[in-house]
């Protein structure tokens, strides 16, 4: 996908309808509400900021959103067009997280790294004996458009903390999952290629009809890339407050 | 902080008592030591008079010069006891690999944990020998017995070894690729064994050189192998130089595994696990 080539963007009827919904949603942790009473009733189309000082619960928040957490009450919903609501554990193939530990083998190659990502869409023979070179070549240019095309066949352990950081938002675009968790998805990263992976995450959202939920400090890429922000109360976990940033 | 420990001025660095400075592995190391110490005491005071230079004598005149004239036999033999270890050796990874997920702290429930390692220990215990003489006393005195014996002596060490690779590797990727959709399966051949599998090859490899040297013992008691052949040239009168001529084959199978494993373990290492950045 670089800059040069036309896009193709779908007509509002032809992208998939998705919602995310959460009710009561709350999570107590060492005897601390971290957020409770949360109800968050998102559409496709969204790029949702987090916000909140360190600690205040944004992992947790996302954690519970991909069900890798049990929230203590309340539940998390998704609906895919008229599809009936399902939990985070059932619509794990439409979901795409990039983990703020990133989460990736160690022992394998960058490309491997970003192969993984469609490991749900493929059945386990197809993936046994490695990929279809149509992957790895759509794989390789994800990788051509974050800057780490020459990484393709490093180790993982060889690779520089910002490019291991690439190399998982990579995995999540060559998922191309319906509902993105991106927990400081760009933290390692320097300011152009900060702007440049939120961007591309912004346009998935509004071309696509995605729904991106990402874990942020920095309020001028909020500002700039986000359509809501939802900032979570370290005092009050009642107090989490969702406000429109563009309209 | 103890709270015994004198109140200090803020700044300053807390000394600790003497007790909070022992180290535990220096402790031990110190114990081993005295018990070194106390043990050779014993058994030099309690050792029973022997001839040592009347038994050297009668070792040289029996044992030497080494009797090849059977080796045809010996050279069969051999070959069996390798089919012997080899065949024990790779049902025990297999077997080992689905034990050890069993038996890792990481991924299997406690109560599947204990249950597994109580088994691997067991299998542990009993020396390949006596995994030998029952497998010898159901199967006959063939090398079936030996395959037998060896599998299950092999589990028990390559289980540990396993569970220990899989506990000492980060689950969190695997459990990550779960959450974004891949199976338990895609989620183990993709998140887990390209990080454990360096090691796993490593330990299979050191199994198959002591299986080699096992299966040539367990022929002792008849299950098959160049066992079979010591045993019987020592049941002979005149079979001692038989008995140096079948040890010096083993030794030199034993020394050249050594460096063929040796020259396969660091090609595959090379291979598998690349080397970190500050190399």
């Amino acid at each position: 996908m670089t800059e040069n080539q036309p896009k193709q963007v779908k007509s509002i009827s032809q992208l998939p309808r998705i919602r995310l919904q959460t009710r009561d949603l709350g999570l107590r942790r060492n005897g601390n509400w971290l957020f409770q009473n949360l109800e968050l009733n998102i559409s496709g189309g969204n790029f949702v900021a987090v916000l909140g000082p360190s600690g205040v619960g944004k992992s947790s928040l996302l954690s519970c959103l991909c069900g890798s957490e049990k929230p203590t009450e309340g539940t998390v919903n998704f609906k895919i067009d008229n599809e009936e609501e399902r939990d985070p554990e059932s619509i794990s193939p439409h979901l795409g997280v990039i983990f703020q530990n990133l989460r990736l083998t160690a022992h394998a190659t960058v490309l491997d790294n970003v192969l993984y990502g469609r490991l749900g869409k493929y059945k386990l023979k197809e993936t046994l004996w490695g990929f279809s070179q149509k992957s790895r070549q759509e794989a390789y240019t994800i990788l051509e458009d974050l800057g780490i095309p020459h990484l393709a066949y490093k180790w993982m352990t060889q690779t520089s903390g910002g490019e291991q950081q690439r190399t998982a938002i990579a995995r999540t675009l060559f998922h191309d999952p319906k509902i993105i968790l991106a927990d400081e998805p760009v933290s390692n990263l320097d300011t152009y290629y900060a702007g440049r992976i939120l961007g591309l995450l912004r346009n998935k959202a509004m071309e696509e009809g995605k729904i991106i939920l990402c874990a942020l400090h920095d309020p001028q890429l909020i500002n700039r890339f986000a359509d809501l922000a939802l900032s979570l109360n370290p005092e009050h976990p009642e107090g989490w407050r969702l406000r429109k940033v563009h309209g | 902080m103890n709270p015994k420990t004198t109140p200090l001025k803020s700044g300053q660095l807390p000394v600790r008592r003497w007790h909070e400075r022992l180290n535990f592995l220096n402790v031990t190391v110190i114990l081993f030591l005295f018990l070194t110490i106390f043990a050779g005491k014993s058994m030099l005071t309690n050792n029973r008079p022997a001839d040592v230079a009347a038994g050297i004598r009668y070792f040289f005149n029996k044992f030497f010069p080494p009797d090849f004239s059977d080796w045809p036999i010996i050279f069969v033999s051999l070959g069996e006891t390798f089919q012997i270890a080899i065949i024990a050796t790779f049902i025990s990874i297999l077997l080992s690999l689905i034990i050890a997920l069993g038996a890792s702290r990481n991924i299997a429930p406690t109560w599947l944990v204990q249950t597994t390692r109580m088994f691997l220990n067991i299998t542990r215990t009993l020396p390949s020998l006596i995994w030998a003489f029952l497998f010898v006393i159901l199967f006959g005195a063939t090398p079936i017995a030996g395959v037998f014996a060896l599998t299950f002596y092999s589990l028990g060490y390559l289980g540990k070894f396993f569970s220990e690779t899989f506990e000492s590797v980060d689950v969190q990727v695997a459990r990550g690729l779960k959450l974004i959709g891949a199976s338990k399966m895609q989620a183990f051949r993709f998140g887990l064994w390209p990080n454990v599998k360096a090691q796993v090859w490593s330990h299979s490899l050191w199994m198959l050189e002591y299986n080699i040297r096992s299966a040539s013992i367990v022929g002792l008691v008849g299950a098959g192998g160049i066992g079979m052949e010591l045993n019987k040239a020592m049941d002979m009168a005149s079979g001692f130089q038989k008995v140096t001529a079948i040890l010096i084959c083993i030794l030199g199978i034993v020394i050249l595994l050594d460096l063929l494993s040796q020259a396969i373990r660091r090609w595959i290492t090379s291979k598998v696990s690349p080397k970190s950045i500050s190399e």
